[in-house]
């Protein structure tokens, strides 16, 4: 069956499935920053800022993928 | 033999670095060109315009000035439909609306600094950018928000991304680089006082304005990974204590003795330690059997306290190079002086009424596009020192980005519609703009984001481009016409000038230093001296030229050096509270605004024979010895009466 995408309507503004996606895993990023810096995250790769992008990506993707 | 002296390697007289950044800021304007292009936009330059405007040397500048941009965008969105739903029948009040948000928003930027400033006057232009410029179409204002958010996200998320890839730098390394060359240099200033060498007053100025200056850089650590908050504590951290070890060198300059050779030649060499050696061994004073016994604690005390302070500093640059979170958060305040903020904000009101009542009576076409450039220029001019030197170097640059567009538009591209041509062709106008962007002389830099953004403004990409030389020539002529308009307001009604502002600011200090400290203060000793050195640097940088500038800076220099050790001095009072010595300790701190030396010095004396084991009050009476020898020193001091005049 094919995933069907819902949009957000905010006071009769209809906000495209996309952006939700987009800024909730902004806030899943933000949430777990505590937890990368517990364990280190940044000092397992050499470039930490494409790390933390691809991190990004990913949970936006598994966000897509599995709400 | 002499080693061979290394070859930098500038193309064009740039460094590399220059060279990075500048196709880092091309890169993601094509990308976020090619994006606006794909979607469609309404207005793709707006996307352009934010690779222009977030485009900082390092990874957390930018992203830190994106955050604010965005935040920015939705207040000023939100007020423009405000205003519109309200006013977009009366044209003259929906002006005069405007001209009071601007007003505002100028004095809340005056009451900051760094992004957090930039947000404040960025909320009061999306203003113009969405309302005014829909003002023949006020049905359009709220499509027009959600476009100018779309292009400002796409705009950022491009930069974003082309920085992350292309190994963007990371702030926090430079940062760590710039305190200890600081730190390195107070140490400097701590051996010359040491060894009873003389030091210039306008020194310890000019390295309070440095650390102060750096308190936007530690914020934007922030924003930079997910250990920036650590990273943002200890730059905030190493700043303040930076402040208070160079409080406590230059309470040597007041004490009646020095260290004899041995001590300070340990103290120097302490001093010279580098970040990651072993801290010292305890300071062990020998008191002289024939000096004073009050002098000599205060000396010992005085100098613990420096290399004290200098560890502080060594933990944080430690803290800041390995990314631990440091035991505790020193808030960096800043100085707010709300007099200047409201005078700001009156006259970027009248700025913006009086040239918006020109427009209006003027009658031309698409006046709109000057409002909304004035404000944008009202806006940028609050966040530097002098708005009407801004406003001129924006009409320097507007006649030169105007013929930058028109040969990109008219000789470089002539009528074609390939995106990648469009690519190529926009290489040396935005490379060259970021170039200039990454110069260190604040002018040059501040002429190329002009350059850019004007150029860009005036071009206006679109899909298809319209190659229409009429629409350029009003556009070149109608950025011109609002700088020029600007500084024709602001020659009418006058910026508050750098004299009145330091006026101002060394008033607020004598007041403060009148009342002596705060019974209900809240913030710690070092936060607070951390913002009388904001004031400091504010006022060295007011002062400029002027021939009474070092007198100023002399006197606000000794109400920093008094009012900070009597705060140490009180807070080491109120451990004092509930004990013992409560009735002492109250009787002390009534004592300070009175200022007078005899009384702490007595308080002092009683202190010592009260409890002179308690580890409590253990360095109370050597700290109450300097405050003393401070104030002793100012009654020395000639006041300068006629600056508050």
């Amino acid at each position: 069956m094919a995933h069907t995408f819902r949009e957000l309507v905010i006071g009769g503004v209809l906000v495209a499935p996309f952006m939700t996606y987009a800024v909730t895993a902004l806030f899943v990023v933000l949430l777990i920053r505590p937890l990368l810096r517990f364990v280190g995250f940044l000092r397992i790769f050499s470039n930490a800022a494409i790390a933390e992008l691809s991190l990004y990506v990913t949970i936006f993707g598994l966000l897509v993928l599995f709400f | 033999m002499t080693l061979p002296k290394q070859v930098r390697f500038l193309p064009l007289g740039f460094p590399l670095t220059s060279w990075a950044f500048a196709i880092r800021v091309w890169l993601a304007a094509i990308v976020a060109l090619y994006v606006s292009f794909w979607l469609p936009l309404e207005a793709p330059s707006t996307a352009l315009i934010t690779v222009a405007i977030v485009a900082e040397p390092t990874r957390g500048q930018a992203l830190e000035k994106a955050v604010f941009r965005v935040i920015a965008t939705i207040i000023g969105g939100a007020v423009s439909i405000a205003i519109t739903g309200l006013f977009s029948q009366t044209r003259d009040l929906l002006l005069i609306a405007y001209a009071g948000w601007m007003g505002l928003c100028v004095y809340v930027a005056g009451l900051l600094d760094g992004n957090r400033a930039y947000a404040a006057v960025l909320s009061g232009y999306t203003v113009a950018l969405v309302a005014i410029q829909q003002i023949d179409n006020p049905g359009h204002v709220f499509e027009s928000g959600m476009m100018r958010g779309a292009g400002i996200l796409i705009g950022i998320v491009s930069l974003t991304i082309v920085s992350d890839l292309l190994w963007a730098p990371d702030r926090h390394r430079k940062l760590v680089e710039q305190l200890a060359d600081i730190r390195r240099r107070i140490g400097n200033y701590a051996k010359s006082a040491i060894l009873g060498e003389t030091t210039q007053p306008m020194e310890s100025a000019a390295l309070l304005a440095e650390i102060s200056a750096l308190r936007p850089e530690a914020s934007s650590l922030m924003f930079e990974s997910s250990s920036g908050q650590a990273r943002s504590v200890a730059g905030d951290n190493a700043a303040a204590a930076l402040v208070a070890q160079l409080h406590a060198a230059r309470s040597l300059n007041v004490l009646p003795v020095t260290a004899d050779k041995a001590t300070s030649e340990r103290i120097v060499r302490a001093l010279e330690r580098n970040e990651g050696e072993l801290p010292p061994p305890t300071v062990v004073w020998r008191a002289d059997p024939q000096g004073d016994a009050g002098t000599t604690a205060s000396l010992a005390w005085t100098l613990k306290e420096i290399l004290r302070r200098d560890e502080q500093v060594r933990q944080n640059l430690a803290a800041l190079r390995t990314d631990g979170r440091p035991p505790w958060h020193w808030r960096p305040l800043i100085y707010r002086s709300h007099r200047a903020a409201v005078e700001g904000g009156i006259r970027a009101a009248i700025w913006v009424a009086l040239a918006g009542m020109f427009l209006v009576y003027a009658g031309w076409p698409a006046t709109s596009t000057s409002l909304a450039v004035i404000g944008a220029l009202v806006g940028l001019g609050a966040m530097t020192p002098n708005s009407r030197a801004t406003t001129a170097l924006a009409l320097v640059a507007a006649p030169i980005a105007g013929l930058l567009a028109g040969l990109l538009e008219f000789v470089v591209l002539d009528g074609v519609d390939a995106f990648t041509l469009l690519a190529i062709g926009l290489a040396p106008l935005v490379i060259g703009a970021a170039l200039l962007i990454s110069l260190p002389n604040r002018i040059v830099s501040a002429l190329g984001r002009f350059i850019l953004i004007f150029a860009v403004t005036i071009f206006s990409p679109a899909n298809p481009q319209t190659y229409d030389g009429q629409s350029y020539v009003i556009f070149f002529l109608l950025t011109c016409v609002a700088p020029s308009l600007l500084l024709a307001t602001q020659f009418l009604v006058p910026p508050v000038s750098q004299e009145r502002r330091r006026c101002w600011m060394l008033m607020s200090a004598r007041e403060e230093f009148a009342q002596g400290p705060s019974r209900d203060r809240r913030d710690e000793p070092e936060e607070e001296m951390f913002r009388d050195a904001v004031r400091i640097g504010q006022i060295l940088s007011a002062g400029g030229n002027a021939p009474n500038n070092a007198e100023t800076i002399e006197e606000v220099l000794s109400y920093f050096d008094q009012s900070s050790i009597l705060r140490l001095c009180d807070d080491k009072l109120k451990v004092l509270a509930g004990g013992p010595l409560t009735a002492l300790a109250e009787e002390v701190r009534a004592s300070f605004s009175k200022h007078e030396p005899q009384a702490l010095r007595a308080a002092s004396q009683v202190l010592c024979k009260a409890s002179p084991s308690d580890h409590v009050v253990a360095d109370l009476p050597a700290a109450l010895m300097v405050a003393s020898y401070h104030i002793e020193a100012a009654l020395g001091r000639p006041i300068h009466l006629g600056e508050a005049a």
